[in-house]
């Protein structure tokens, strides 16, 4: 009813393997896109684009572009966050050499130096493959971060060893450092994302795509029927890093305004690997479900335990309530028991969770964190479970359900 | 629909009694870390600052009729929470206490642009002494230069450095590399040898690389700068390689009473300098004990409470409503908002008078600032681990700013070019 394909036809090749086979998926994206260019600039909070919305956003491009080297070209990389690192650093030099070069330039230009050294990490893959270049990419990881601590040109002899971000201007007003206005970082972010995401979508499905998913699949195969190897891993590494570098150059530059070589250690590279696998690995939209779980939803949970649920504004119970019956329904739909039941789970230890506060019942913040990671955790697990292919998957499945709702066969 | 009508009535009945129940309250948010790997020294330190508000707020009603709400944010001392934590309080906030050096390094110019203060006691960026250019920025009551000279003196009154070696034992971070251009300077002026010994983020816990390098150096001292779980690697490690316990000296965060109980009798002449120390019989503990302990209101215990890391806590949160007193008076009103704490900040004068009449005799040496001295330069003591405890083992060593002064306003100056444009304090005519 809601997702009727009835009545659209297809009458030519083109129409059948169009982005959009189906109507309905422009009409979603077009809301989303209303939300994220127009409805969340005019209503968010600072605090909601400073936590929530620009770090989704970075997040999910790194997770992008690794997805593209481990989803769809199937190369294991543990190198994400010393190749976000170079991005940044590249990124940091470029600025502070050229200060008069426009700051958007700057991090797109950033992703080239990245890209670089992401083929040199990438040069072993052709001899390589699966755990052993996961071993090799580690080393660059490893490496990478050692230098950012050691070559002091890099963040320019700086006393601290930590790059700080200048206050940079483009377009008469400050687009980098901290006068620039969130909003203002958040469209840039926004702008940088939205290009990199067409690219990578249209990207994935043309010729270069198909030659990374034949590789991925079973490499001897694609080089029988004339894939040169070479050309495809190489070329994954490198729209990869490219991407992972703009990411981690938006990462120092657009959010945190400084950063110390230890931010870009293997737990980056870990959490962005995370954001991909939980999104799903070979998808786009994955990584956005992913960042938004993993980066997210931590924030989110941290300010309900913060406020006072009963006196949250009527704004923000709306939004929840909706957002509970909508998870309830598109889990009822894909008749996912589980998932219904920890949707309205969720709501009710809401309630409870309120009710208790008016009796003065108070958490320590500390404690929020110690059972915000284990709630994390669990539903990591919990999506894995019941959908070990990711998010991705799991609104695919639901939206194959969906088509045919409300009469199942 | 239910769920919502009742969420409904709910909601509106709360905002009556929410409104009803409103009283003049200061928000001081804590950027605390009780979790993560720091969390061993941050605990004793949070439950201090904490205790002494809670103190105030039983004994005294808050700070000039106006309670005070020291509500933590927990960190994890990560860099990312600690922003968050940042956008999340300071819509409200009249103080930020970002605790990480990162997290610091983060905030302080954000600071600048939403004009709130920034207390960073004893921690932070060493060149925030000078006010005219960080105006947001305090880190009283004595900064890691003010540390470095102090330690060098305390090492020089043993004998001439001319000709000796110092290892420099650091964390290879912002924090650990923050003392360098003042040792640097000393070594060149005394003639020693200085020998910096980074012990990275990862090798904390294991540093027998780092010790057997000492070990081959045969250095006279070792100066460490270390935190959290280097600090108890350190002191292990330099039990086992057997290196004179008495030429092996500390900064303030390396002096925690947990890390040398692991070693007990063995650390013995372990040093530690520090612009604070536990003095158990001052009236101050008393007041904590009777206010705080015996009501339930703590989070502490017996064996943390006599620690330095609790003391240390206590003295933060003192000279915090030391600021708040200053700006209330000044201003005439009980409620402030950030920049009549900024002032309030600007104007402490802990003399040996108010020092006593706090009831905190011996726990902090005297200090005061003005709009251009924004770290008091307060000195400190030697404490040294007797076995058991750390006790003072010097009289009151005073930095000598003089020498670095120069230092400091060329870093400012690099600071604030580095991050123009940016507003520095016009009206301030009192120099440094």
């Amino acid at each position: 009813m809601l997702y009727r394909t009835a009545g659209q036809f297809k009458t030519s090749y083109i129409a059948d393997q169009a982005l959009f086979p189906v109507r309905q998926d422009a009409f979603l994206l077009g809301i989303i896109l209303i939300f994220g260019w127009v409805i969340f600039p005019m209503t968010a909070s600072e605090f909601t684009v400073q936590t929530l919305l620009i770090p989704i956003l970075i997040y999910a491009l790194a997770a992008m572009g690794l997805n593209i080297l481990t989803g769809f070209a199937g190369q294991l990389s543990l190198g994400t966050g010393a190749f976000m690192g170079v991005g940044a650093y590249a990124c940091y030099k470029i600025i502070t050499i050229f200060p008069e070069l426009n700051p958007v330039i700057a991090i797109l230009l950033s992703g080239f130096f990245s890209a670089g050294i992401g083929v040199a990490f990438g040069i072993p893959s052709l001899r390589i493959k699966g755990f052993y270049l996961a071993i090799a990419t580690l080393a660059a990881q490893f490496f990478l971060a050692w230098l950012f601590e050691k070559w002091s040109w890099l963040y320019n002899y700086n006393a601290s060893g930590a790059i700080q971000v200048p206050n940079s201007e483009a377009f008469g007003i400050f687009v980098m450092g901290p006068q620039a206005a969130s909003i203002t970082e958040y469209y840039i972010v926004l702008f940088v994302v939205t290009l990199l995401t067409v690219l990578c979508i249209n990207l994935t499905r043309g010729n270069l795509g198909r030659t990374w998913k034949a590789t991925r699949d079973m490499d001897i195969a694609a080089e029988l029927i004339g894939i040169n190897l070479l050309k495809s891993k190489l070329t994954a590494f490198a729209v990869s890093s490219y991407i992972v570098g703009v990411a981690g150059a938006l990462y120092v530059f657009m959010w945190k305004g400084a950063a110390e070589p230890n931010v870009f250690y293997i737990q980056l590279s870990f959490q962005v690997l995370f954001i991909a696998i939980i999104g799903g690995l070979g998808s786009i939209m994955g990584n956005y479900l992913g960042a938004i779980l993993i980066v997210g939803l931590p924030v989110v949970l941290n300010v309900v335990a913060g406020t006072q649920v009963f006196e949250m504004s009527t704004g923000s119970a709306i939004l929840l309530i909706v957002l509970i019956a909508v998870a309830t329904f598109l889990f009822g739909v894909a008749r996912n028991l589980w998932g219904m039941g920890a949707a309205i789970g969720f709501g009710a230890v809401t309630l409870i969770y309120g009710y208790a506060q008016l009796h003065g019942f108070r958490i320590e913040s500390a404690m929020i964190e110690h059972i915000n990671v284990m709630i994390i955790g669990a539903l990591i697990i919990f999506f894995l479970i019941i959908e070990p292919h990711g998010l991705n998957q799991l609104w695919r499945l639901i939206r194959e359900k969906l088509i045919i709702w409300p009469f199942p066969h | 629909m239910k769920h919502f009508t009742k969420l409904a009535v709910a909601a509106a009945l709360g905002t009556v009694i929410g409104t009803a129940a409103v009283a003049q309250e200061l928000y001081t948010p804590n950027l605390a870390y009780r979790t993560g790997p720091f969390a061993a020294t941050g605990i004793p330190l949070m439950n201090g600052q904490a205790d002494y508000m809670t103190m105030l707020n039983q004994r005294d009603g808050g700070i000039g009729g106006a309670t005070i709400d020291f509500e933590e944010c927990e960190t994890g001392y990560s860099t990312e929470k600690g922003v968050e934590c940042y956008e999340k309080t300071k819509g409200e906030a009249i103080v930020t206490q970002p605790w990480s050096t990162g997290i610091t390094l983060q905030v302080l110019p954000k600071t600048n642009v939403d004009e709130i203060p920034i207390l960073a006691p004893g921690y932070g960026f060493s060149p925030m002494a000078d006010g005219t250019v960080f105006q947001w920025a305090f880190n009283m009551p004595a900064g890691y230069w003010d540390g470095a000279d102090m330690i060098i003196q305390h090492l020089e009154a043993e004998g001439s450095l001319e000709g000796k070696k110092i290892a420099f034992l650091h964390l290879d971070h912002p924090f650990g590399k923050e003392p360098l251009p003042v040792m640097e300077m000393h070594a060149e002026n005394k003639g020693f040898e200085l020998l910096p010994i980074p012990v990275g983020l990862n090798e904390m816990q294991n540093q027998s690389a780092q010790w057997l390098q000492i070990r081959r150096e045969r250095p006279d001292y070792v100066v460490m700068w270390g935190w959290g779980a280097m600090n108890a690697g350190a002191i292990t490690e330099a039990v086992k390689t057997k290196f004179p316990m008495e030429n092996f000296v500390g900064v303030w965060w390396a002096g925690h009473d947990a890390d040398l109980k692991l070693v007990g009798e063995d650390g013995k002449g372990y040093k530690s300098i520090s612009w604070s120390f536990p003095n158990l019989d001052a009236p101050l503990m008393k007041e904590i004990k009777e206010h705080v302990i015996d009501a339930g209101l703590s989070q502490t215990n017996e064996e943390e409470m006599q620690g330095v890391f609790y003391g240390r806590g206590l003295v933060m949160s003192a000279i915090l409503a030391e600021g708040i007193k200053n700006a209330q008076e000044n201003f005439g009103t009980a409620d402030i908002d950030a920049t009549q704490l900024r002032w309030g900040l600007e104007n402490i004068n802990l003399t040996q008078e108010r020092i006593v009449e706090l009831g905190m005799e011996g726990m902090v040496p005297p200090f005061s600032t003005s709009c251009a001295n924004h770290t008091g330069h307060s000195g400190g003591w030697m404490l040294e681990w007797d076995g058991a405890k750390f006790v003072k083992a010097s009289d009151l060593i005073m930095p000598n700013v003089d020498a670095y002064a120069d230092l400091i306003q060329n870093a400012a100056e690099e600071y604030a070019t580095s991050n123009a444009p940016w507003d520095r304090n016009e009206e301030c005519s009192v120099s440094n």
